[in-house]
């Protein structure tokens, strides 16, 4: 019973090493590209009001561009969203990769 | 005893845990995939170029490129697990939202538009399409998955 409890003992400390390394960097990127997709939103809008106020767009236009970058907004979520399983695929992966050492390194 | 069902418990867990990563709803990379978003973006940026003159005289590159878009559409619908990127092409391609599909429609429509909209329009299209190519990157190579 002593080695089921080393084994759990170990996997709950590998589990944490693990998700410290990999979430960390996750949340990082993530906001990343979320602050860069914001800033780039402000700069274009003062551009197409600069546009608007100038006449080299339509009051048609302006309304087109801001629908644009709401689906830009939705596919670039879609993006993020199928990025974020593919990491969750790759930190399951990386869990059974833990589990499996734990119990090599606990009963081998 | 107690040690086999200790270890029948972490063979089930790993198992398990395998089948989820199984059931995932995002495909593998996709070469061809990928391609078809790098040439028709580049394509689709190039005719819109032409958006400044009379849509009269670019109808029949409009219907091609419309064609091509609907194959890369029915390509990435017909895999299986490509639900996310599906959605990212029907929203590009769509002609009553504002991206590709509806700045197609609009030309049509009025036959001419002006060159700051053709321009804008461009860089919003070229970013959509950059999120179909980065997603498709970033998936998983057949080869990577064990």
């Amino acid at each position: 019973m002593s080695t089921f409890n080393d084994f759990l003992s170990t996997v709950k400390d590998d589990l944490m090493e693990f998700a410290k390394e990999n979430l960390n960097a996750y949340k990082d990127e993530l906001l990343k590209d979320g602050n860069a997709f914001i800033e780039k939103a402000k700069d274009d809008l003062k551009r197409w009001a600069d546009g608007l106020a100038t006449g080299a767009l339509s009051k048609a236009d302006f309304e087109f561009l801001l629908k644009g970058k709401k689906d830009l907004a939705e596919m670039e979520a879609l993006k993020q969203h199928g990025l974020s399983e593919i990491k969750i695929n790759k930190l399951t992966d990386g869990v059974i990769g833990v589990v499996v050492g734990s119990a090599l390194k606990t009963f081998l | 005893m107690i040690k086999i069902n200790q270890i029948t418990v972490l063979y089930l867990f790993v198992i398990s845990s395998m089948l989820l990563t199984a059931c995932s709803s995002i495909s593998v990379y996709s070469p061809e995939a990928y391609k078809q978003a790098v040439d028709l973006k580049i394509e689709s940026l190039n005719l819109m170029s032409s958006a400044t003159m009379s849509f009269s005289d670019y109808r029949e590159d409009v219907a091609f490129l419309k064609t091509e878009l609907s194959k890369a559409y029915e390509f990435a619908k017909g895999r299986p697990n490509n639900e996310i990127s599906t959605k990212q092409w029907e929203i590009l391609i769509d002609e009553n939202r504002n991206l590709l599909g509806g700045f197609l429609k609009r030309w049509q429509d009025e036959d001419t538009l002006s060159e700051m909209f053709v321009s804008e329009a461009q860089k919003l299209v070229s970013d959509a399409f950059d999120t179909i190519i980065g997603l498709e990157s970033g998936k998983i190579s057949p080869s990577e998955l064990k």
